[in-house]
């Protein structure tokens, strides 16, 4: 299969801080979703900053679409169509919801085109549309998520990584954020996700990822994932085998 | 009765260039979270270039209140580049700016006070000594024009923030530096425009300041307490806040001035500053600061 984002050997940590990541491999495949599952610590977001710029990439590679993304600033990755969602949300809470959109285009110059792809999208997510005016912070947890999921929509995104996108919601709110990614996903976006709930991760995913201790340890279809043993007992808390 | 509606109209059409002189400081932190110390000797730069045509020539100091705004705005570029910008991702940086701007309104201070010494000006327009009545009641025309036109700046401003892209950019920049980045921001760049459109405003204040207050380049020691008490109770980088504790504290500090002696009135902005910190450190409109 055909990559479209590839990260090979990468090495990255925290300021001057000790490295996480030490040679950490992601390849990732067009319109498909991806999990990334691991023990805390294991560097998973750490992988998705140092892809966007975030993070200096002090050894390896990233590559998309043949094309090195090494030392290019998070406004310039994002230009070439790669979107993160990080943990804690990253709205602007004293802005209201539709200059949070607004803000989701902000690297689009044409006004006329973004306020149609603003309306595009109240139209899907009649929430957004209802709570126009009011203060991204005042919106729920699941709000607010949904709100920075598709907040990347606006740009037609071909890459969005979403870092823990069910942190802190309850079950039922969970399954409407995953919801709206394999919406996401049926447009056509690459996902690539973070999951503490590994289990949830996978079972809404094509491709797994399994990373400890900063390396990649196994990359393969998410059921085949789901139904290695290894795999279960070590990072799936062996459920399968629970009654 | 008229001397309290007297004294409120005084400390009110001071508010203004009040809010005006402090509105630049406020932006600048909310935008960078530097805590410009040496904003009231920058505002200072600005009442000598409109003090000077005046003298010189008679040149009216309103019009030079453009020509101060662009020489200060390209004094805060540069400084940005070569001061501030380098430490932006310090997890100190507020902390470091406090000495930098300190040690920055010394080095003005020295300057201006070289170049031009220590003797009070004041540039003298005809209005600057002219009022309005109002049956007993006077309105000084000088504090009232310059009023009027620092609301008109801090509108302007307002609207540029609330619409314009760049105005976005700098809200959002101001709540969340790695979220804006994270959407396509060049927070670098909205950085060096804040810190240039802070210091213009503060370049606008200083040519109105000049025919309000006598001054000598060692007074911005007396303007940034007044200065730092209003953004604190307005909320360290609210715009809307500031100008509401500009106008606050100073018909507060006029009614100090009047019942209890002009010496007590500078006393309000000390107290203000103090009670604020200790009572809502966020101040009116500002965020509530996190326990690290």
């Amino acid at each position: 299969m055909s990559k479209l984002l590839e990260a090979t050997g990468v090495v990255a940590g925290y300021g001057d801080g000790p490295a996480i990541l030490n040679g950490a491999d992601l390849s990732v495949h067009p319109r498909k979703v991806h999990c990334i599952i691991g023990p805390n610590g294991a560097g998973k977001s750490t992988l998705l900053k140092a892809i966007v710029g975030m993070l200096k990439v002090r050894k390896g590679d990233v590559r998309y679409k043949g094309e090195s993304l090494k030392g290019l600033r998070p406004d310039k990755i994002l230009r070439k169509g790669i979107c993160f969602v990080p943990q804690e949300r990253a709205l602007f809470p004293k802005m209201t919801v539709r200059e949070n959109l607004r803000m989701g285009g902000y690297s689009i110059t044409n006004d006329s085109y973004l306020n149609n792809r603003i309306g595009e999208i109240e139209e899907q997510f009649p929430i957004l549309k209802e709570r126009h005016s009011q203060h991204a912070g005042t919106l729920s947890g699941g709000q607010q998520q949904i709100l920075s999921m598709a907040r990347t929509m606006i740009l037609k995104p071909e890459i969005v990584m979403l870092d823990e996108p069910s942190l802190g919601l309850a079950p039922k709110i969970v399954r409407e954020v995953f919801g709206v990614m394999q919406m996401m996903a049926k447009e056509g976006i690459t996902i690539i996700l973070v999951e503490q709930n590994a289990l949830m991760g996978l079972k809404y995913s094509d491709w797994g990822v399994v990373l400890d201790l900063g390396r990649s340890l196994f990359d393969g279809p998410a059921q085949e994932i789901l139904e290695d043993p290894r795999i279960q007992e070590l990072y799936l808390g062996g459920m399968k085998d629970k009654p | 009765m008229i001397l309290l509606i007297q004294t409120l109209i005084l400390g009110i059409a001071l508010g203004g260039v009040y809010a005006l002189m402090g509105s630049g400081l406020s932006l600048i932190f909310g935008v960078m979270r530097i805590v410009n110390l040496a904003h009231p000797s920058l505002i200072m730069i600005g009442a000598y270039v409109a003090y000077w045509p005046f003298r010189l020539s008679n040149i009216e100091p309103m019009f030079m209140l453009p020509v101060a705004a662009i020489i200060l705005a390209c004094i805060g570029a540069i400084l940005y580049r070569f001061v501030f910008e380098r430490e932006a991702r310090s997890a100190k940086y507020s902390e470091m700016t406090v000495l930098l701007t300190f040690a920055l309104a010394m080095v003005v201070e020295g300057m201006l006070g070289t170049a031009f010494t220590n003797t009070q000006r004041i540039t003298s327009p005809n209005y600057a000594t002219e009022a309005f009545f109002l049956a007993d009641i006077f309105i000084p025309k000088g504090q009232l024009y310059a009023s009027i036109i620092s609301i008109i700046i801090i509108s302007a401003l307002a609207l540029f923030l609330k619409y314009s892209r760049l105005g976005y950019a700098i809200r959002a920049t101001t709540e969340n530096r790695e979220a804006a980045e994270l959407l396509g921001v060049n927070v670098n760049r909205v950085g060096l425009i804040s810190f240039a459109i802070g210091l213009a405003l503060a370049g606008a204040a200083g040519a109105l300041v000049s025919f309000i207050f006598s001054f000598f380049p060692s007074k911005h020691w007396e303007w940034i307490v007044i200065l730092m008490s209003l953004v604190v109770l307005g909320g360290m980088g609210s715009i809307l806040g500031t100008v509401i504790g500009a106008f606050l504290l100073s018909a507060v500090a006029a009614l100090v001035g009047t019942y209890f002696g002009a010496t007590w009135s500078t006393l309000t902005f000390f107290i203000a500053l103090f009670v604020v910190l200790l009572v809502r450190p966020q101040g009116l409109f500002g965020e509530k600061p996190e326990l690290a």
